[in-house]
């Protein structure tokens, strides 16, 4: 490429990413775990229940939309003709769809759920979609909530909260030894608990490097690759830990090298929220212009953007019993003030400066493309105030609508790369020489 | 009747001279779990911010594919409709509602706000806790807002007047279930609107002479009983179509009909606990329906009490709670063989299109209902 400015190479790292998720993969055919359907992110105790495995269904479901646009099509109608609403989420439409088809996208049959942990989210459809798996057959379902509140954090009001939080947690765990028969294991909790740390430190630094290096040593097209490693895609703890320090370990040695993900970087950009995963094309688009994606508070592992100081118990604290153990993995603050969901409520004016500004400047970008998603409350609410703060604050923004980054439906293609050249021909941009 | 419909049509100027002659404040909530006795206890006036349609060139501005009440409620905000309002509290519930509070919060910035937490996981030993909890910090917060103290004689006040309201409203009611109601559904929705933004104690004096009169007055006839589940409504549009085409709805299944005074709070010497377990204890919507699920037993309990002949779900489109909860209703509707008419508004009621849906639907049902030989009903319909 003739404007090419820095040196690139493909990440090192790809190859185990494609080993371990290709082992998780096999492992899922061959597997008769307990299914449990519920959001892996919040589920975080699974391993230490060696015969459980945890399935969610928004991977599952953009998967479905992403392989074919038929199937999922037919999945949405089995799902409307059985009163589920036209614009909810295209995740659930899909999934559910297929659960009431009986067959997956691949013509396997629907794997069987034997119970549910519905994800405590502020997200309305979210919050409602894991009581499908018990109306479809009786199964038993335990529930948790994500509580929050807005202004300064209020520790007498948390206190409420956090017993609420951990009594939810240990009632499941509790009930699933009783129901299921299974021994969950305390000692691995722990284990979990401290390799998490590691990981997340991990994350935190990989997203500080991306952030805060120009040019960019890997771009969020890439990190989709590998980021649902470790929570949505489970796998062996201590393998977990030992991709991810790999993973660190090659991204800083590419930014203290100026390797890029994209040679000819000269323009960051920010989105906000999951991209259209069946359209992931666009972001080779862009890199037509020069221009990298840094991603979203939805991909970014560090909260360090938000100024918001992460309150947790000390490193030391002793985890003797399962109590502690979920206590402190359930977090002493109720609002999980790093949750990517709750900025829309919380991490906005007149509470502070809006989130996407500080991740817009944090990451260096020159613009943002925020999509609006006819069928996802959660992924648009408040989206359209952003965009006018990002715009007072200097970032030049593009909207572009669809139906939901499950759901193709509403996405017009062509009109989207043709709104993408506008946009970049608007900041006086041109398509690179290839 | 019609002046429950016109309370609703002046309800600003209503709360305008409430303030006037009382120089108390007035609080406007969102969202159907608001306790609305702490606020009265703080000698407040809770209005329910019920939505109006007006020309709206504003709201797509600020928000992209909310449903219509939450669109109309914005566009009265920021057109100043509402600024007579002196506090805006919201509960954890629908997210549009809560982007309605949000832009509010943002653009007309009341001298009060507050955002109340309330769990979706409704049945856990520890909900109650939760709830009660946050009713404290929102009484602390109004008794520092208006620097009086909300004592427990105020509260117990307010409890019992709006225990009262409950009482006075299910006694209306419960005399929808005769074989030929005394009020037709428009009125009854009127009424119910009507209370959520008056002062409870006047209202129900009201009431308590609406009854009187309600015992004297003649049936309105013969028709199709129906049911009205689904979105929360703001006015009566809807049962008074239902009306033109020779039906009634006898019962609802709404946040802004039976759900909103259905249960009453069952005193305790812990207040706050009192009224945590009366709004956890609620027919909930879907959203706090989100264990156990209690709403399609209910809606079912409603039609076999108010002996409907048919159900009519209205579903407001870009409303995320039924259209995840609807599915569980038909399937028990259908397993029980109970007809329902399912349809999505939009910006206000589109009347032709829902007149004839609503035609076919009642079309379809009167054949049924005339071969139940002997039956009062057979030769009127």
């Amino acid at each position: 490429m003739k404007e090419q400015v820095w040196e690139t190479r493909p990440l090192e790292c790809w190859a185990k990413a494609k080993e371990l998720r290709a082992e998780w993969q096999a492992n899922i055919a061959k597997d008769d775990k307990i299914v449990g359907q519920g959001n892996t992110y919040f589920v975080d105790w699974q391993e230490a229940f060696p015969a459980i495995r945890i399935v969610e269904d928004n991977p599952a479901g953009s998967m479905i939309q992403a392989k074919s646009s038929p199937f999922a099509r037919k999945c949405r109608l089995a799902s409307e003709i059985r009163g589920w609403g036209r614009e909810i989420c295209g995740y659930h439409g899909n999934i559910w769809g297929s659960q009431f088809l009986g067959y997956d996208e691949n013509g396997a049959p629907f794997a069987r759920r034997h119970f549910v942990v519905p994800f405590p989210c502020v997200c309305d459809s979210h919050a409602k979609r894991g009581q499908q798996v018990r109306d479809f057959e009786p199964v038993p379902q335990w529930m948790s909530d994500q509580c929050m509140y807005l202004g300064p954090r209020d520790e007498d009001r948390e206190e409420a909260m956090n017993e609420h939080k951990a009594y939810c947690t240990l009632r499941q765990i509790n009930d699933i030894e009783r129901v299921f028969g299974q021994k969950f294991d305390d000692e691995k909790m722990v284990e979990m608990i401290h390799s998490g740390h590691v990981e997340r430190e991990c994350r935190s630094e990989i997203s500080r490097l991306m952030a805060q290096t120009v040019p960019a040593p890997i771009s969020v097209k890439d990190m989709y690759s590998f980021y649902t490693l470790g929570f949505l895609t489970r796998i062996d703890p201590q393998k977990n830990l030992d991709f991810w320090k790999l993973v660190r370990d090659e991204i800083k040695w590419r930014a203290e090298n100026h390797i890029a993900a994209l040679g000819t970087e000269r323009f960051r950009w920010i989105e906000a929220h999951p991209p259209s995963w069946h359209f992931l094309k666009y972001y080779r688009y862009m890199e037509q212009y020069g221009a990298v994606c840094l991603g979203s508070q939805y991909t970014s592992g560090s909260g360090d953007y938000k100024g918001i100081e992460r309150v947790t118990y000390p490193e030391d604290t002793p985890l003797l019993t399962r109590e502690d153990a979920i206590r402190y993995s359930d977090t002493p603050n109720a609002r999980e003030p790093v949750g990517f969901k709750q900025d829309e409520y919380m991490n906005r004016p007149p509470y502070g400066e809006d989130v996407l500004i500080k991740f817009a400047r944090y990451n260096q970008a020159n613009g943002a493309l925020l999509a609006l998603w006819r069928c996802g409350v959660g992924c648009t609410l408040t989206r359209k105030e952003q965009a006018m703060r990002l715009r007072e604050a200097g970032f030049s923004v593009l909207h572009y609508e669809g139906s939901q980054p499950g759901d193709r439906t509403d996405l017009d293609e062509k009109r989207f790369l043709n709104q993408l050249d506008n946009w970049m021909e608007s900041q006086g941009m041109q398509k690179l020489e290839s | 009747m019609d002046k429950f419909k016109e309370m609703i049509a002046h309800r600003h100027e209503y709360a305008k001279a409430w303030k006037a002659r009382t120089g108390g404040k007035v609080v406007g909530w969102f969202e159907p779990y608001f306790p609305e006795e702490l606020a009265y206890a703080a000698g407040m006036l809770p209005v329910r911010v019920l939505a109006e349609h007006e020309t709206d060139v504003i709201t797509d501005k600020w928000m992209y594919a909310a449903c219509y009440p939450v669109r109309d409620i914005v566009n009265l905000i920021l057109r100043g409709r509402y600024d007579y309002i002196d506090g805006y509290v919201t509960v954890e519930g629908c997210q549009w509602m809560f982007n309605a509070f949000e832009v509010a919060d943002n653009n007309k910035k009341a001298p009060f706000t507050h955002y109340l937490f309330l769990p979706d996981y409704t049945d856990a030993p520890t909900s109650k806790d939760v709830v009660r909890s946050e009713f404290e910090v929102l009484k602390g917060k109004f008794e520092a807002w208006t620097g009086k103290e909300i004592t427990k004689e105020a509260l117990d006040n307010a409890i019992e007047v709006y225990n009262k309201n409950r009482r006075l409203l299910r006694c209306i009611y419960e005399l929808r279930r005769a074989d030929s109601p005394a009020l037709l559904g428009s009125e009854a929705m009127n009424i119910v609107l009507a209370s959520q933004v008056m002062d409870k104690a006047e209202m129900n004096q009201i009431l308590e002479k609406l009854l009187d009169e309600l015992e004297d007055r003649k049936p309105v006839g013969d028709k199709i009983r129906l049911m009205l589940v689904g979105s929360e409504t703001f006015d009566s549009r809807l049962e008074e179509l239902v009306e033109s085409l020779g039906g009634n709805i006898v019962i609802d299944e709404l946040d802004t009909g039976s759900s909103y005074f259905w249960n009453e709070t069952y005193p305790q010497r812990d207040r706050l606990m009192a009224l945590s377990l009366r709004y956890l204890g609620r027919p909930h919507n879907p959203i706090k329906d989100s264990n156990w699920r209690r709403r399609p037993q209910h809606i079912f309990e409603l039609s076999e009490d108010y002996h409907v002949d048919g159900v009519i779900i209205a579903k407001q489109i870009y409303c995320h709670l039924h259209g995840t909860d609807n599915y569980a209703v038909w399937k028990l509707l259908r397993e029980r063989n109970i007809p329902f008419l399912f349809f999505e508004r939009d910006t206000g009621l589109p009347e032709e299109d829902t007149e004839l849906r609503l035609e076919a639907f009642m079309n379809m049902l009167r054949p049924g209902l005339t071969r139940l030989v002997g039956w009062h009903k057979a030769m009127s319909l």
